[in-house]
């Protein structure tokens, strides 16, 4: 057993003290971009065995994105009271770190696969991915729904849609003063954008992370929405954007677009002219902000006394990529 | 120096020498994402260590053309200021670390004009400004190389 199974052995003696939980196996799980994830096998005294996930934040100073893991706990505490949509339940939190070597997140480890492997297996099968990409579109259709007034109080508020993209659009010009190999394309996208601003809608519960690999199917029980780490108040439009540069095939989205609206628009109860495809594509460059300034902050790093790794320099394809993705937007609605 | 092999082609006998030589031995999958990351990295250093010089360079004229034409139109306080640090920059110098600071000073002013331009409402000057980012990502997508998009 390595070292994390050990320290969450010891946590687990101090959450629960009377069931003398065992660590009987525990492995990294690769492949996130941004937490440090891992999974353990419990055996407690009375021989019931569970699995959990164990999801923390990467040693300080190194990694690309960063996320508050104390806003993630609070906001899974909350969700199961405010949304119809369900998550794994979370049990404990490390929330000093104390034990796990960073705060980290316990939940139960669900028998499930991700939607997106289901969506894969349905493509490849060729029964199509219709009942799935409405399951996808109706789960995130009830995320964006979810009553603001039962999310944590910690949460920030914008005033208004408006407001909100305004605020986003800022950031953009933020970020070009801070990041002057940057700021030619993003001067340019975040003038265009505040030029071809959509029809507002109300502000919403929004993901961060849209897309069905953050979706986990099981034989029983509801599906199960993961990875709430990037999750705030803004436009639910965003995770619509975001969702069309998800490389992983199938992408659902650009399957059959207008079906894939249509149903969002009927969940959701929103116009064809605040939802349609320019709309969507107009929101990708709404919804890439947060993620392309934590991109932006790891490229500075590298050289730097505090090596962000590998995956900063790796991910300067990514800024290269974005640009791209962004000034073709401009184009096409232009 | 020893002007053969090129950097370029040393980074690129590196990245063979990693895929080839050392990833098939490891069995760790962490290991592996990062060395596989770690190449990526060197290809694009690779092209970057064939160009960037010249292409910063270049675009760098680009850029203060623009920067001038725009200026010329619809001069601002801030666009003058910008042009004015774009001049005092190590022009002269071929050291990259000059080169690279010459390119950002170029790229603050070209922001500037672009300001400029649409605050005026110029449209020429404004299409002209795509054109000449149009030209900038086809450079950022050639030094991008062999790498491909990933989900997360």
């Amino acid at each position: 057993m390595d070292a994390l199974g050990s320290r969450f052995e010891r946590f687990l003696t101090a959450v629960e003290p009377d069931r003398a939980g065992r660590v009987i196996a525990c492995e990294a799980i690769t492949g996130g971009y941004s937490r440090i994830s891992a999974r353990a096998r419990v055996r407690w005294r009375d021989g019931a065995e569970d699995t959990f996930i164990l999801r923390g934040d990467p040693p300080p100073g190194s990694g690309v994105f960063t996320s508050d893991r104390d806003a993630e706990w609070d906001l899974l505490a909350a969700l199961p009271g405010a949304t119809s949509v369900s998550t794994p339940v979370a049990r404990w939190y490390d929330h000093s770190g104390e034990y796990l070597g960073s705060k980290a997140i316990v939940m139960d480890c669900a028998a499930a696969v991700s939607l997106q492997d289901e969506m894969a297996r349905a493509a490849r099968v060729d029964t199509g991915a219709g009942p799935l990409t409405d399951l996808f579109v109706d789960i995130f259709a009830a995320v964006h729904q979810t009553p603001l007034d039962r999310l944590p109080a910690r949460m920030p508020r914008p005033p208004d849609g408006p407001a909100y993209l305004d605020g986003v659009l800022a950031g953009y010009d933020r970020m070009a003063g801070e990041y002057p190999s940057c700021a030619p394309v993003l001067r340019y996208v975040s003038w265009w954008a505040r030029a071809h601003q959509p029809p507002p809608v109300p502000l919403g519960l929004v993901h961060g992370d849209c897309q069905p690999s953050n979706v986990l199917v099981g034989p029983s029980g509801p599906p199960l929405v993961i990875d709430w780490e990037f999750a705030h108040i803004g436009d639910p439009r965003e995770d619509l954007g975001y969702y069309t540069q998800i490389p992983l095939e199938p992408n659902v989205y650009w399957t059959d677009p207008e079906r894939f609206l249509g149903r969002y628009r009927a969940a959701t109860g929103l116009t064809e002219e605040q939802v349609n495809p320019r709309v969507v594509d107009y929101f990708l460059i709404i919804g890439m902000a947060a993620l392309l300034e934590q991109l932006l902050v790891a490229a500075a790093a590298i050289g730097g006394a505090e090596r962000p790794g590998i995956l900063a320099s790796y991910l300067i394809n990514a800024i290269s990529h974005q640009h791209d993705m962004f000034l073709a937007i401009c184009d096409r609605l232009n | 120096m020893i002007t053969k092999p090129t950097t370029d082609a040393l980074i690129e006998d590196c990245c063979r020498e990693l895929m080839e030589g050392i990833l098939p031995g490891l069995t760790d999958e962490t290991l592996k994402l990062r060395l596989v990351m770690t190449e990526t990295v060197l290809r694009n250093a690779a092209v970057r260590a064939a160009h960037e010089i010249a292409w910063m360079r270049e675009e760098t004229t680009a850029l203060l053309a623009y920067a001038r034409r725009v200026a010329a139109r619809h001069g601002s306080a801030p666009l003058r200021a910008a042009l004015a640090d774009a001049g005092a920059g190590p022009s002269d110098s071929l050291h990259l670390a000059d080169v690279a600071e010459c390119y950002e000073r170029a790229g603050r002013a070209f922001a500037a004009a672009l300001a400029a331009a649409q605050e005026a409402g110029a449209a020429d000057l404004v299409a002209r400004a795509r054109e000449v980012l149009r030209d900038r990502i086809a450079t950022e997508k050639e030094v991008m190389a062999t790498y491909a998009v990933v989900g997360r």
